[in-house]
């Protein structure tokens, strides 16, 4: 049973419906634990990034409520709600006419850090995220490649150092290479920060990869969350449906080796 | 005799037309950049409003602009015969452009960096002064300048009704069937519109989504 | 087939786009004001009732210099012109004051340089009016030019393109009566000066003596008691040539001579500019009243 102070949000009974009464998500009811990587995972539209965007008030709930910090989303100013909430997106989003630097340092910016308490953070995780600060703070994010701005989406979500981190399908637009060593990246950063992360994808096996638990999205609804070992014995149809595809991406690639 | 030779012989004379036509286009064009800059941002706000007011704006513009003269002068207030009247008209010339150009130039900024920056927890004003006007900045830069080198054009029609300014020339030597007196009012009237455009161009080319390409800004 | 026609439509088109000796028509023209509108088209249905010719309107033209060009150029064939106006503005000739002296110059002068030749004055003078507010003339006691240049260095004045620009114009007034004015003369179009006057933004214009607006707007004319301006009598100006291949159209034009005096140039001008009487209607019923038709004579030529 955790108590009320370690689970930093919580949804219950959530439903979001369109204007015309159509659901996008019905009847989430989950907590998210301190320092896990829950991953959100579903095919496209299930309702994974929608849930996402309740945490951080991009979307109110019609029914039910979100919880964050023992209080309701509704509640909360939006800006300072999203300030203690670092957000990554898979177009990345960095600001094109701010330095690197100035991109990492957004949110100390707005909360009024002092130019030098600034500089020093944005180096300090210019180098956690891998790169080398003397070459990359002054650059723009126009002569960057689209790995390494991933990397600052990352620091620029962690310059706060919010306790929550959200991540939509952050990697979804980078080449496959770039993908995993990201991913690993991402996973040795959580396991030495702790911070709490939700993670959309819908590859399942970045998300068994990143996943301390899953939670499996269909139409709208949760149909699954537990870790990633009861995932894969989940007799769910869904859940077989993702599981069956990593069992063929290893036949296609044990077929075409041979 | 020459028209520059005119213009030299009649230089207090020309030195204050020109002067009276800087001071009508500067005018107007201030005025409507305080009202098209935030109109066009409120635009990007509630985009119910584009419609009437672009439609509005657009209006004005397709009314030939000696007919708008006309028709403003017998209204109170704002109307007459004189300088007053001709920057209304005037004003009501530039809003177009640069109504259109600051919506287009928010519009044009990358979507993706207007959603990071709102999940990042800026506020929509924080947003508007560090994200979009400074991204946009070009585009409506490039709506200024189109305003203000149709407005020294249409500066030039303001003479009809008693504002001064280089089409008095033009007018008089319309009337008098002298081309030297036209071309004296002409020809300024030209070259002032054409460095109004080359120096704003430079200004524009120093804003423009050159390290900040993300930004699709489309000019209009 | 076709291309006979075709050959045909052309030929006719060149010989009828060609030049004014193939014309059958009468082309009348007129500068941009209410009274030359209405003269015109007097001197238009006047021809219409006395002729077999069909008559062109074409109004609005422009100033004297527009419409100078236009009927030298063989563009119109007749316009009305004021006599001070040809010697003073066109002629550049010094000013001279006897109607008749300026009448028979510019005559002269027409023929000689135009090819162009002067009808019989219509009967009215109408000359550039120095107007004021009624009001501004009875507190001050204004009845003369003279009177007003004492208190002009406190006014502002506004003037049309022509009166600006011509010899006969501000210029010329100014050094004859010593006027000074607070400002430069602002300059716009002529019919403005009129509302611009009345409204209180200018407080000295130079009008029309014969204008519908003086009366209507209560605005008093100031007498030219120094003589500046030379007299500028109505008269039909037509080409050379015109009188020449329609002789009719003289005698048509020598009916209208004398029978327009002041009074009644003011009044029709009031009748369009202030009533918004349609002119042609005006023109005709001024016709019938005063220019009897031999509508059967005129069907026997």
């Amino acid at each position: 049973m955790s108590e009320a102070n370690s689970t930093f949000v919580q949804f219950r009974g959530v439903s979001l419906h369109l204007t015309d009464g159509r659901p996008i998500v019905s009847d989430l009811t989950f907590d998210i634990l301190d320092s896990e990587i829950l991953v959100l995972l579903g095919r496209s539209g299930s309702g994974k990034t929608t849930t996402l965007k309740l945490i951080n008030r991009l979307f109110l709930p019609t029914d039910g409520d979100v919880i964050v910090e023992g209080t309701s989303t509704r509640l909360w100013d939006p800006a300072i709600l999203r300030r203690r909430i670092g957000y990554v997106i898979q177009e990345i989003g960095l600001f094109p006419h701010f330095t690197v630097e100035r991109n990492v340092a957004l949110v100390p910016e707005l909360e009024g850090w002092d130019e030098a308490r600034r500089r020093r953070r944005a180096h300090e995780l210019l180098d956690m995220v891998g790169l080398d600060p003397a070459a990359f703070a002054d650059r723009h994010p126009s002569q960057l490649s689209g790995g390494q701005r991933q990397r600052v989406g990352i620091a620029r979500a962690l310059a706060a150092d919010p306790p929550l981190l959200l991540l939509d399908e952050p990697f979804g637009a980078l080449d496959p290479l770039t993908r995993i060593e990201l991913q690993r990246e991402l996973r040795d950063l959580q396991s030495r920060l702790k911070k709490t992360m939700v993670f959309v994808t819908h590859d399942v096996r970045e998300g068994l990869f990143l996943a301390s638990r899953v939670a499996l999205f269909q139409r709208g609804r949760m149909e699954f969350i537990g870790t990633p070992a009861e995932f894969v014995r989940s007799e769910s149809p869904e859940a077989r449906e993702f599981v069956r595809v990593i069992r063929e991406d290893e036949d296609r690639r044990l077929e075409s080796s041979e | 005799m020459s028209f520059v030779d005119f213009l030299v012989s009649n230089r207090a004379e020309f030195a204050s037309l020109t002067f009276e036509h800087l001071l009508l286009v500067g005018a107007s064009s201030g005025i409507a950049i305080l009202i098209g800059v935030p109109l066009g941002i409120l635009l990007t706000r509630r985009p119910r409003l584009g419609p009437p007011v672009l439609g509005l704006a657009n209006i004005f513009q397709t009314i030939p602009s000696l007919a708008l003269f006309g028709l403003l002068i017998p209204i109170p207030f704002i109307g007459g015969i004189g300088a007053r009247t001709a920057i209304v008209a005037l004003v009501l010339y530039a809003l177009l452009p640069i109504i259109r150009n600051t919506h287009a130039g928010i519009q044009g900024v990358d979507p993706a960096v207007r959603e990071a920056g709102r999940g990042m927890g800026m506020t929509d004003r924080q947003l508007l002064f560090m994200v979009e006007v400074p991204l946009a900045f070009g585009v409506i830069l490039a709506g200024i300048r189109v305003a203000i080198v149709i407005g020294v054009g249409v500066a030039t029609i303001a003479a009809a009704i008693g504002a001064g300014g280089l089409g008095e020339f033009i007018f008089r030597g319309v009337a008098m069937v002298d081309d030297t007196l036209i071309l004296a009012g002409a020809v300024p009237a030209a070259l002032m519109a054409l460095a109004a455009d080359f120096l704003l161009g430079r200004l524009e080319r120093r804003f423009a989504p050159g390290d900040a390409r993300t930004a699709e800004v489309r000019a209009v | 087939m076709i291309r006979r026609v075709t050959m045909a439509a052309v030929t006719a088109t060149l010989l009828f786009g060609c030049g004014p000796w193939t014309r059958d028509r009468i082309v009348v023209g007129s500068k941009n004001f209410t009274e030359q509108s209405i003269l015109a088209e007097l001197v238009a249905q006047q021809i219409e009732r006395r002729t077999e010719l069909k008559v062109e309107r074409r109004f609005f033209l422009g100033g004297t210099f527009v419409c100078h060009r236009a009927i030298t150029a063989g563009e119109i064939d007749i316009y009305v012109e004021y006599t001070g106006t040809a010697l003073a503005a066109i002629l550049e000739r010094p000013p001279l004051q006897e109607s008749r002296a300026v009448y028979d110059s510019v005559h002269e002068a027409y023929a000689e340089r135009f090819e162009l030749v002067w009808g019989e004055p219509l009967g009215f003078n109408n000359t550039f009016a120095i107007l004021v507010r009624g009001d501004d003339a009875r507190h001050l006691g204004l009845e003369t030019i003279s009177q007003a240049a004492q208190h002009t260095p406190g006014w502002r004045a506004g003037f049309g393109y022509e009166f600006t620009e011509r010899e006969d114009g501000f210029a010329g007034l100014a050094s004859v009566y010593g006027l000074e004015f607070a400002e430069p003369p602002r300059t716009m179009d002529l019919g403005l000066t009129y509302r611009a006057l009345a409204d209180g933004q200018v407080d000295l214009i130079a009008g029309n003596s014969t204008d519908g607006l003086i009366a209507a707007l209560d605005l008093v004319q100031l007498r030219d008691d120094r003589a500046y301006f030379p007299p500028y009598e109505a008269a039909p100006v037509l080409r050379d040539e015109v009188l020449f291949r329609y002789p009719e159209v003289g005698d048509a034009l020598s009916e209208l001579a004398g029978r327009l005096p002041d009074s009644e140039m003011r009044d029709l001008n009031h009748q369009v500019d202030v009533e918004h009487r349609d002119m042609a209607i005006v023109v005709s019923e001024w016709l019938d009243a005063n220019v009897p038709t031999d509508a059967e004579d005129a069907s026997l030529r």
